[in-house]
């Protein structure tokens, strides 16, 4: 049997899956007890449930895409540990190159690592180069949090501005990416063009349309669904629009 | 007695080392199971590059994420990652459909919430992915038909998101938007490790200057 794939590797994947569900599980029934405190509904809790987990459920998708997209090297179990605890795309592939490359080996992760060594010292460069935060996290996040709830509670209404300012600093370095950031010339429909074009400007129209729809009929319960839905119809948008323009409309990408 | 966020604080540091003791057990033990050594000069071979681009991220992702997500959701995104693709707007769709500020008790509850079912549907989707459809999963995330869509997984999510942001805050939203789209036009291969930085730090003095003169 294939050593990236055995039962050993498997165990240790659901090991790290049962951690992730404890500590989830933990800080959920902790936070819930505390709402009830502060007189959150319970109709509000579990509508933000359902539309988290609804909201998770399409990038949680293209996630099983990224292992899949590694799996061809590493076998499955193991960039499915990695994507279970801090992983992320942008992390991994590098980590894992540079690995291969340590061993003087050129092609990335266009072939299956067969060697025992080379796959143990991907995994301890994957996991070395992602723990840094969880080094950090004890020291610093509370001191940042302390800082910003004295500055918070002296001016509530410039704090809540601030605190929009800093998530729309974070939309905007994504949707930047969608109207004007460069692909790699290689891969067809990564870059800035009329594709991803296509899925912002629509994924915004789902959206404005919901939210119309939750104000003027006054179907609240829509609300919670309004965000995943617009997603997942703007991600059909984009397949509709790759199926009926010519492959040269669709896939034109103007930063190359 | 301890106040909630300080309780949150020392769970959150607990669950913090016995992450870090099962992230590090992960190579130890396949390397005992494989029998295999790996030199230590091959693994800093390796780990020297990402180091040198991954570690100042960190820092700078911390600084950004806590005062954006609040210290329980803080504490589980930085274990389960997926902060910026997934995480972070879970969290920020939540506080915006209960109308409440991250500033805020309520918000701190939350986005907590948000973020630890976001944890588990996720843990869950790519645990029966792998083990129960990898033999078909190929046919639906690489199928030509369906590739445009996992393509753009990331747009779809952020211009929904970023809509309802735009229209309730549309003054202080301009300057951030132009001011990415400009630095692309000029070096458009700059990844989001660097643009989000650069947003937020943009978005935070605007937003600030545009308060102070009454027009934010």
């Amino acid at each position: 049997m294939d050593f990236k794939s055995d039962g050993f590797m498997y165990m240790l994947g659901f090991g790290v899956v049962a951690f992730i569900l404890f500590q989830s599980i933990f800080f959920i029934v902790r936070a819930w007890k505390r709402a009830k405190e502060l007189g959150i509904s319970t109709s509000s809790l579990k509508k933000t449930v359902v539309s988290s987990a609804l909201f998770t459920v399409a990038p949680a998708l293209a996630i099983v895409a990224t292992v899949l997209t590694l799996s061809g090297a590493l076998g499955t179990v193991l960039p499915w540990i990695r994507l279970t605890v801090i992983g992320a795309i942008s992390y991994e592939v590098p980590a894992a190159t540079s690995a291969i490359e340590a061993f003087g080996g050129t092609g990335g992760l266009s072939a299956e690592i067969t060697d025992p060594t080379v796959f143990a010292t991907i995994a301890w460069v994957m996991t070395l180069g992602s723990i840094l935060p969880l080094f950090l996290i004890p020291f610093l996040l509370k001191k940042i949090q302390s800082k910003v709830g004295k500055v918070a509670s002296n001016n509530q209404k410039w704090a809540d501005t601030m605190a929009a300012a800093a998530f729309i600093g974070l939309i905007a370095a994504f949707i930047g990416k969608a109207v004007m950031g460069k692909g790699d010339k290689a891969v067809k429909g990564d870059g800035a063009g009329v594709l991803s074009l296509v899925t912002l400007i629509s994924s915004m129209l789902y959206m404005l349309i919901f939210q119309l729809i939750v104000k003027k009929g006054n179907i609240k319960w829509l609300e919670p669904f309004a965000m995943p839905l617009s997603m997942i119809l703007a991600m059909g948008t984009a397949v509709l629009a790759a199926q009926l323009l010519p492959e040269s409309v669709a896939y034109f990408e103007w930063r190359g | 007695m301890k106040s909630y966020n300080d309780r949150t604080h020392l769970f959150g540091r607990i669950w913090d080392v016995i992450a870090i003791v099962v992230l590090l057990s992960i190579p130890i033990l396949i390397s005992n199971h494989l029998g295999v050594h790996p030199e230590v000069k091959y693994i800093l071979k390796g780990l020297g590059p990402v180091a040198a681009l991954f570690y100042p991220t960190a820092v700078i992702e911390i600084i950004t994420y806590t005062p954006m997500l609040g210290a329980g959701a803080t504490y589980l995104s930085f274990v389960t990652g997926n902060i910026t693709n997934l995480k972070m707007p879970c969290g920020l769709n939540a506080l915006e459909n209960n109308n409440v500020s991250i500033t805020s008790d309520e918000g701190e509850v939350i986005a907590t919430i948000a973020v630890g079912v976001s944890a588990i549907v996720t843990t869950v989707i790519i645990a029966v992915g792998v083990v129960a459809f990898t033999p078909i999963l190929p046919k639906i995330t690489q199928s030509p038909v369906l590739a445009p869509a996992f393509q753009q997984v990331t747009t779809a999510l952020f211009g929904a998101l970023g809509i309802s942001y735009f229209m309730k805050h549309w003054r202080i939203s301009i300057i951030p938007v132009a001011t990415i789209i400009l630095v692309l036009l000029f070096a458009g291969t700059l990844g989001v490790g660097v643009l989000i930085p650069v947003g937020v730090v943009v978005s935070l003095v605007s937003a600030h200057l545009l308060f102070k003169a009454g027009k934010a």
